[in-house]
């Protein structure tokens, strides 16, 4: 190797960007060129020089202005026009889930009347005590089925929808079964915080019903919301549930909980 | 390489990758920004700083730099690199700010050749040091802009050639060879600066 094709890759050396063999080559020249060597440590010096430079940190200014200017952004007409395309977007894959879902529950059903009447053996004359029982536990699965389908159906609504429909029973004096399972429903499986509170709310004027108390309290233990826990709790206690006193037991003994609704649970085992 | 950018940060379950971050942000989520802005604020300062030499310029392009990556999020592509982007953007505000300022001379600011007090434990030494810092800078600002621009980028922002020769539109052959043209100007620069400070 001569001189100039030693010089020509000794920037590439530095980088530490060229492979073995050829660094093993440059550096066999410069083992015995004097002059190289020269030129070797002008540049290893310079590029020291260049690496220990210091890099000022830049002003707090630059982050404020950076945040402003985003914020700005954000709320600028494009911005919030993008964003309510996106929503309308989402509603609209909603509006047809909301549309489809009930069809295709109503084809499962048709679908599954049309075999049985198709294929099933015909019932004798006479139903026996024993079909009778298998008839109402199937007429009861069915309808725990439509409940399922009616809190998934209120589910797809937007949270001011949902909160609306919870509101609205708050309304009814003697409200149905159904109408305290979906609230029952709403508390145990609504993503909205607010919502599963009006939920409770609404909950309050039955909390006399058995199954009112036993649905809040089994949907207690899976409840992660601290706020919604403590509302829970008074509400339990309020209703001088006795069955709530293993769970508040629990809650209160608790060491990964919120310290809140664990005072809320020693004070409802108090009361209780 | 020696240099004093945090590499591109890859993805992780938990830590989307600039790439992801700044395809959010194309697709709507602005506040994805916000985390590239924190992670490359500082590196892309760092450049602007030692390319114009001055920290109120520096600061003014690295604003230009992510008000344009609002501007133009729609053009970032599927199969871009962020970095690279970033550097481009940088370089071209760069290049608008210095055509604003042609008239005016680009003096070293002071306090872009301030050093942290902990870097140096004698005070010769330190004197020394900021002598060889300020020569330096000299010998930087000699350079013609886009010399100092492929330098700086190969040697401080760990980018790739490749890289670099997508943000100086040119092939990765041609970029290195001006990054290593560059640096022997520089040698060439910085010793006949230190020359004509002893003499």
């Amino acid at each position: 190797m001569n001189c100039n094709a030693a010089q020509d890759r000794f920037a590439e050396v530095l980088d530490g960007r060229l492979d073995g063999a050829a660094t093993a080559e440059v550096r066999a020249h410069l083992a015995s060129c004097p002059d190289c060597q020269r030129e070797f440590s002008a540049l290893a010096q310079t590029l020291a020089e260049l690496d220990t430079l210091p890099t000022p940190p830049p002003g707090p200014a630059l982050r404020q202005r950076f945040y402003a200017m985003l914020e700005e952004e954000k709320n600028s007409a494009a911005s919030v026009a993008a964003a309510a395309a996106r929503h309308h977007r989402r509603s609209r894959v909603a509006f047809w889930r909301w549309v489809l879902a009930p069809i295709a529950a109503a084809a499962l059903a048709f679908g599954g009347f049309y075999a049985g009447a198709r294929f099933a053996p015909p019932a004798p004359a006479g139903l026996d005590a024993a079909t009778k029982q298998e008839l109402a536990e199937l007429r009861a699965r069915v309808d725990s089925v439509g409940q399922l389908v009616g809190i998934s159906l209120l589910q797809q609504r937007s949270t001011s929808e949902r909160l609306q429909s919870v509101l609205a029973t708050l309304d009814q004096k003697n409200p149905d079964q159904k109408v305290i399972s979906d609230l029952i429903g709403s508390l145990a499986l609504d993503p909205s915080t607010n919502v599963r509170l009006s939920a409770l709310d609404a909950l309050y004027p039955h909390a006399n019903q058995p199954i009112v108390r036993s649905g809040v309290l089994a949907t207690l233990p899976r409840e992660q919301n601290p706020l919604v826990q403590v509302a829970m709790i008074d509400f339990l206690v309020a209703a001088r549930d006795r069955a709530a006193v293993p769970e508040l037991q629990r809650l209160s003994r608790s060491e990964n909980i919120n310290q809140a609704v664990r005072d809320a649970a020693q004070r409802g085992l108090a009361q209780l | 390489m020696v240099n004093s950018a945090p590499a591109a940060v890859d993805a992780t379950p938990d830590t989307p990758s600039d790439h992801e971050l700044m395809l959010a942000v194309r697709d709507g989520d602005l506040d994805a920004l916000g985390e590239l802005f924190e992670r490359h604020h500082g590196p892309l300062f760092g450049f602007l700083v030692k390319l114009t030499g001055q920290r109120t310029a520096a600061e003014d392009i690295a604003q230009t730099v992510f008000q344009r990556m609002l501007k133009y999020r729609h053009t970032y592509r599927d199969d871009g690199s962020f970095t690279a982007w970033m550097y481009h953007l940088g370089r071209r505000c760069a290049a608008d700010h210095f055509r604003r300022h042609q008239a005016a001379p680009a003096a070293t600011d002071p306090s872009v050749l301030q050093e942290r007090a902990d870097d140096a434990p004698h005070a010769a030494d330190r004197a020394t040091v900021r002598d060889d810092h300020a020569l330096l800078h000299r010998a930087l600002s000699r350079l013609d802009r886009d010399d100092r621009e492929v330098l700086l980028l190969s040697r401080f922002q760990e980018l790739s050639f490749a890289e670099i020769a997508t943000i100086l539109e040119c092939s990765a052959g041609a970029a290195k060879v001006r990054a290593h043209r560059a640096l022997r100007q520089l040698r060439d620069l910085y010793f006949q600066l230190q020359k004509e400070n002893l003499s």
